[in-house]
């Protein structure tokens, strides 16, 4: 791996970031579409980019079993990571991938080459689980919980059940809006003021 | 300290709905209101409180932080937190002595700014290319809550420090309020030592356990946040569709609803009817509003006409510290969502019956 090739790595990345302005701009665009390594690895930082942004659990259940994969491939890595540079480990990845061709969107293995992702899927993966969905639980007593329970409809991603009492969830727009509608009229509290309202405002259903 | 309550002109701005939204609601005997949470178990590894502290009341320790809020510049991130739900957003606030504005920038999930200027809030969700504004009234409302005579916070709370802990870099007062019968949840409540800021906030199940907390990971006091500048950016709308939900004011009994058997300690705040709302193509009735709250905790009765697309079962949801239970009533659909215990809700989901409308 020359020290230009990272360069160009490096300037791909940026570019895909949407970073770059100018000749540098046009520079790095002429470098893709004119090298294959080049394209390849443009085409892979953008499913990177996929499946980083495909945080959201109804549209992306698919994914999650997707994430769930890259992490064990990511985990298998870590060790070698230990033992060896990084840099030139990731580039040597990218290297390899490269030679194989092009990239699909099939081709998962290309995304397991980064050490860096590893912490950043861990986010993404987060984030499809932090959709709004409502726990169907108990809380009266036991019988009324395990009747309620068992009444919910629609369960969704298996994901979702870190918590540590299993529980099913359910994604509801109208209940959603009825939140957002409590949430706004209906905090009326002294704890509002300033927490209550940060919390109402970060937390909100976002209207439809 | 300051607990001197300075009502500027925006909290008269919420008044003619205060002075009704705390009319009085009795008590109901549904359940029993006898032991106190053991909310204080997990702060075995807080320090011992300083001996050298006076002694606040609720009300006192309440008001604290609200001023505090009120007279500081503050930028910091705000992240809420529950099971498996994880929220953030960047904060600025401003207070010039008599205007507060507030701008939250969310940093998860879809993005979305909220501009408040003292009980006026616009959100703009950049992806949708709308704006939604509107006047939150009960932001209004305290600390007329607290400086009324039939308060009744203290009635049903008891603040407790329980000792100190450090929060995003700053020493802080943790105080308990602990509810004194199972009907509402606990706070635990983290509350910067000099200014009185809420630093971060836990809300605590009857168990006292922790459902939801919310906190600043970073913050930065007296900070440079410039009024002029956020009026500008709350007031740019362009490029906006701008959304005014419109909410007609009502009474429950006008829409023909009472509630047979009330809810200790929760006084019926106001109630709203909102026009026709559209759903993913479906359009229902108009859904009645009935807010109650207890001073700390809120409930809202959501009731519309039933629809058997649209309704399916009756039961209990939760997420966070917020229950909701849906049941039906004939021809009625009802939600109740609130930060309270399932049996809160369910004592209000079995309370309230259909009368006739009676004439405004």
């Amino acid at each position: 791996m020359t020290h230009d090739t990272l360069k160009t790595r490096e300037a791909i990345s940026a570019l895909a970031d949407g970073q770059l302005r100018g000749h540098e701009f046009a520079r790095v665009v002429e470098t893709v579409s004119q090298d294959d390594d080049a394209r390849a690895t443009w085409h892979a930082y953008h499913l990177v980019g996929d499946v980083l942004r495909s945080g959201d659990a109804a549209a992306g259940r698919a994914d999650l079993a997707f994430v769930a994969r890259l992490q064990l491939r990511l985990k298998r890595e870590e060790l070698v990571i230990q033992t060896e540079d990084a840099p030139d480990l990731i580039a040597a990845h990218a290297m390899n991938t490269g030679d194989r061709g092009r990239f699909h969107t099939s081709n998962e293995g290309a995304n397991a080459s980064r050490f860096r992702w590893k912490m950043v899927a861990g986010l993404a993966s987060l984030a499809a689980v932090a959709a709004v969905g409502w726990g169907v639980t108990g809380g009266l007593n036991p019988d009324e919980s395990a009747k309620l329970a068992a009444a919910a409809v629609a369960p969704v991603a298996p994901a979702v059940q870190v918590a540590e009492q299993p529980q099913v969830m359910i994604r509801d727009p109208r209940l959603d809006e009825l939140l957002a509608a409590h949430k706004q009229f209906g905090g009326t509290s002294a704890l509002q003021m300033p927490a209550g309202f940060l919390r109402n405002a970060t937390f909100e259903v976002p209207n439809r | 300290m300051k607990i001197t309550a300075n009502p500027g002109n925006w909290f008269r701005r919420g008044r003619d709905v205060s002075l009704a939204w705390l009319a009085a609601f009795a008590a109901a005997g549904v359940l029993a209101q006898t032991t106190v949470a053991p909310a204080t178990s997990s702060m075995a590894n807080a320090s011992p409180v300083d001996a050298a502290q006076p002694d606040r009341g609720i009300n006192e320790w309440l008001l604290r932080m609200h001023e505090a809020s009120r007279r500081r510049a503050y930028i910091g991130t705000f992240v809420v937190s529950s099971n498996a739900n994880m929220a953030s957003a960047k904060i600025w606030h401003i207070c010039d002595g008599e205007h507060q504005m507030e701008r939250v920038e969310s940093l998860s999930g879809a993005p979305r700014s909220t501009f408040r200027r003292d009980d006026q809030v616009i959100t703009f969700l950049p992806e949708s290319r709308q704006a939604v504004a509107e006047r939150r009234e009960a932001l209004g409302l305290f600390p007329n809550l607290l400086q009324s005579p039939d308060s009744s916070i203290a009635q049903f709370y008891a603040a407790r420090q329980s000792g100190h802990d450090r929060v995003a870099g700053f020493d802080a007062d943790v105080v308990l309020l602990q509810p004194k019968d199972k009907l509402r949840y606990g706070y635990r409540v983290w509350s910067e030592k000099k200014t009185g800021l809420v630093m971060k906030l836990q809300t605590l199940d009857v168990d006292g356990r922790v459902l939801e907390q919310s906190a600043f990971s970073e913050l930065q006091l007296d900070a440079p946040v410039s009024m002029t500048k956020l009026s500008q950016m709350m007031g740019n709308t362009e490029g906006y569709k701008v959304d005014r939900p419109e909410m007609i004011k009502t009474t429950a009994a006008a829409e023909g609803w009472v509630l047979k058997s009330p809810v200790a300690g929760f006084k019926p705040m106001s109630c709203f009817k909102r026009p026709a709302v559209v759903a993913e193509g479906s359009t229902t009735d108009n859904t009645m509003q009935w807010i109650f709250s207890d001073g700390l905790a809120s409930i809202s009765l959501f009731v519309e006409a039933f629809d058997r697309r649209q309704h399916g079962q009756e039961g209990l949801m939760a997420l966070g510290a917020t229950r909701t239970i849906t049941r039906r009533i004939g021809d009625w659909w009802l939600t109740v969502v609130g930060e309270a215990p399932a049996q809160t809700l369910s004592a209000f989901a079995q309370g309230l019956e259909r009368k006739k409308a009676t004439p405004n």
